[in-house]
């Protein structure tokens, strides 16, 4: 049987700046600007902006999605070796030109302090840096299935350099290690987590088997699955198998 | 449809799910993994979700589970009838979903009184503040806690 532990590597992020390149090294992570030529013929604008722990007092959009950056680097979903970023993350947040917001039942637009609780299980803690990607498109583009993949295709490739360097980080260098098996107890009763997600359409989707842990990239839609259901082993789901939108 | 910014599960909750941390943990429990199942416009589809998540369930000797959502609403029909294809197939079941004031069943059946709610506002309502409502890992072990008592009210046998 093949070896079913994982162990996630955990590169703890102090500082987030803004820099020609992409680079990562003692503890700092340096991301570029957007350059205007590579951005979708739909979009407006993108604006990535770095929030500072305890600055939270910014104006944003709705908030689409909170993306842990993480990436593969031994083995397949659910065993081997992930390497991932704390300290940092991203949160994709969109509106149109004319200020519609891309929501489903309530937009969470607002003042960032105010619109996202902190310290939550899918929630940024509050000594994080924030890479907040702002999505504007333009006001005549219809807010559909087909836009939501381009604007979260769109935010994974922004992540997916930090990934490529996070790979060849070395293990050794981790600031935590985590290891995790699909522990059997035998005799004792069996037991199985169900999540409904969402797959109605449009906005309502879950992406499951992205290439990289909490990517997109590669992945299948449940919508794609007609919403039937899938299994997974707890080191599958632990390792990023599903990616949200919206 | 009922997936709002207080309930909504972002791909980090995904990764760091209480769920699997608090049921991954548990050495009274023999864990055997998770099934995502989404919510189908179709009603046929919606019909035959549930069953095949049964049927899984059934194949796989399972004593017990937890149904969780991440929205309300529309999605409560999924919802409580995936609850009532897993309990007829004798299998004891719980949910967690998020009621509080504004998200009161649209359907309900034998199984609603075993559905917690995972509400954490002050108002009871969608609060539009991202991560509010979810789940956490308090949710999860009251949700243990109860399969648990319902697993031995039901006396499922353990092979």
């Amino acid at each position: 049987m093949a070896d079913e532990t994982l162990k996630i590597k955990e590169f703890v992020i102090k500082d987030v700046q803004f820099g020609p390149s992409y680079s990562l090294s003692e503890h700092k992570l340096v991301i570029p600007q957007i350059t205007p030529e590579t951005i979708p013929e739909t979009f407006r604008k993108v604006n990535v902006t770095i929030i500072h722990p305890h600055h939270l007092d910014v104006a944003t959009d709705s908030i689409m999605d909170v993306v842990p950056i993480s990436t593969k680097v031994l083995g397949t979903l659910g065993t081997g070796v992930t390497h991932t970023l704390t300290g940092v993350s991203m949160i994709i947040t969109g509106s149109n030109e004319n200020g519609k917001q891309i929501h489903d039942f309530g937009s969470s637009d607002g003042t960032l302090s105010k619109q996202m609780m902190l310290n939550k299980d899918g929630t940024p803690d509050e000594n994080d840096f924030i890479i907040m990607f702002n999505v504007v498109l333009k006001s005549q583009v219809v807010m559909d299935r087909q836009m939501m993949t381009t604007v979260f295709s769109y935010a994974d490739d922004y992540l997916q350099p930090i990934r490529e360097i996070l790979k060849k980080t070395n293990g050794r260098y981790a600031d935590y290690n985590h290891e995790y098996s699909n522990t059997v107890h035998p005799g004792k009763p069996k037991v199985v987590v169900i999540k409904q997600v969402s797959g109605q359409g449009t906005m309502y989707d879950n992406i499951l088997f992205p290439q990289e842990p909490n990517g997109i990239k590669g992945g299948i839609s449940i919508i794609d699955l007609n919403n039937f259901p899938v299994l997974l082993t707890p080191n599958e789901y632990r390792d990023g198998a599903i990616h949200a939108l919206v | 449809m009922g997936v709002g910014p207080s309930t909504k599960e972002t791909t980090m909750h995904h990764f760091k799910d209480p769920l699997v941390r608090v049921f991954g943990n548990d050495p009274d429990i023999d864990f055997q993994g998770v099934i995502v199942v989404g919510t189908p416009q179709d009603n046929v589809l919606k019909n035959l979700v549930g069953q095949r998540v049964a049927k899984w369930l059934k194949a796989m000797r399972t004593n017990g589970a937890v149904l969780s959502a991440d929205g309300w609403g529309n999605s409560d029909v999924d919802f409580m009838h995936t609850m009532e294809c897993i309990g007829q197939e004798n299998i004891s079941i719980v949910g967690l979903k998020f009621i509080g004031k504004q998200a009161t069943f649209v359907v309900t059946n034998e199984y609603t009184p075993f559905v917690l709610d995972i509400n954490k506002s002050a108002s009871g309502t969608e609060t539009t503040v991202l991560g509010e409502n979810n789940l956490d890992a308090r949710d999860a072990q009251k949700a243990l806690g109860l399969l648990k008592l319902k697993m031995r009210a039901d006396q499922q046998k353990v092979d």
